[in-house]
């Protein structure tokens, strides 16, 4: 089972209300100096192991449902699941993974400024990786309550 | 035989019933459609309401575009058959790519709830040939994302080819690019707007009856058919 994150982003030319919104916010928050864009982050529980094909199959999912392109960009990328992020081996491992899909989903963004926040985003992807271990239990825990919810 | 208009009742649609009064006021007779039927029931021509399908979960119109009954309306629009999209019957068109663009959430960040002057750009297709071009009618006009955006080229081939049929007069209410509040595709028989004809073809409860002439229109094309 691996994690697959979709990042949806409204079109830099397209106008975003949620993001002004919330940039007019914070502002008046006094955090100053940040203007926010707003998007959508998806998480695909995948089964199986995740190959080119699989990640084509996702990126055919994003973009018929998950991303209008109209109006839309999309970014898929393999993330560590929370169950398996707990060795250091596994997380890097995952790490390669990670920047595969980037080669390959540099094609769908064609935006190399989207590549240059995924880089970031490994960086702070280690960092959840030491956290995945506490929180891997209470997650399981949430899970079976909604089930049993 | 007055003409079968069928209206879609996904879940979260809210207008529907307002639709099929409207036909029924109008002359036409009313067939209610469900989102998770195959089947038109042999209607004539079909009305896709305003509301808020799948609580306009993920994008507006994003998931009631995949409802099994969308499969009929996509292949029947596309051999011809009168579509009408309402508001989120608008979005719900775009999504299924039966119209171009998408709609975004009103630049001015509420939701627009008023009686909205209109300048009808276009009385040659289905479902606007009762009115005549640069006439001036007033709608109601409800949404929170009605915002119609579109890239250049399409924008240019919209207007080059006369497929913006109401343009929003005296203010635009919510960033739509050039102003646009309803567009038909290239054949002229699928139609989307953002404002609501059915809210306004009665004297008790619109401002206008400008919305009757939808209905008339598509009489009228269906009756010269058959």
């Amino acid at each position: 089972m691996a994690r697959v994150v979709v990042d949806v982003m409204p079109k830099p030319e397209i106008l975003d209300p949620q993001g002004k919104a919330v940039t007019g916010a914070l502002a008046r928050l006094g955090f100053a100096g940040m203007s926010v864009r707003q998007g959508k982050r998806f998480e695909l529980e995948v089964e199986g192991e995740v190959t080119e094909e699989r990640l084509a199959e996702v990126r055919r999912a994003a973009e018929t449902l998950l991303a209008n392109t109209v109006i839309e960009t999309f970014d898929v990328r393999v993330e560590p699941a929370p169950a398996s992020a707990a060795e250091d081996t596994d997380a890097e491992v995952s790490d390669a993974e990670d920047s595969g899909a980037e080669d390959s989903g540099a094609e769908d963004s064609g935006a190399e400024d989207n590549g240059a926040e995924d880089n970031g985003a490994e960086d702070n992807g280690a960092e959840d990786n030491t956290a995945a271990e506490n929180v891997a239990e209470s997650a399981e825990e949430a899970e079976l309550t909604a089930q049993a919810g | 035989m007055s003409p079968k208009i069928g209206v879609v009742t996904f879940p979260g649609s809210l207008d529907d019933q307002d639709a099929v009064r409207a036909i029924r006021l109008c002359g036409g007779e009313p067939v209610s459609l469900w989102h998770g039927s195959d089947d038109l029931d042999g209607v004539d021509a079909v009305i896709l309401p305003g509301g808020f399908s799948y609580g306009d979960y993920l994008r507006c119109g994003a998931i009631s575009r995949f409802a099994p009954v969308m499969a009929e309306v996509i292949k029947s629009a596309d051999a011809g058959m009168p579509v009408l999209g309402i508001c989120n019957g608008f979005q719900i068109l775009c999504e299924a790519h039966l119209l171009p663009g998408a709609l975004i959430r009103n630049d001015v960040r509420v939701f627009v709830c008023k009686d909205q002057d209109l300048q009808v750009e276009s009385a040659d297709t289905t479902w606007t040939s009762d009115f005549t071009r640069g006439q001036m009618i007033t709608l109601v006009l409800k949404n929170g994302e009605g915002g119609y955006v579109a890239d250049e080229d399409t924008l240019r081939r919209l207007e080059d080819e006369g497929r913006v049929i109401f343009r929003y007069v005296n203010g635009n209410p919510n960033g739509s690019f050039h102003d646009i509040a309803g567009i038909c595709n290239e054949r002229g028989n699928v139609v989307g707007l953002m404002p609501h004809p059915e809210h306004n073809v009665d004297r008790l409860t619109g401002p206008t009856q400008d919305g009757r002439a939808f209905f008339s229109s598509v009489f009228d094309f269906l009756t010269a058919k058959v």
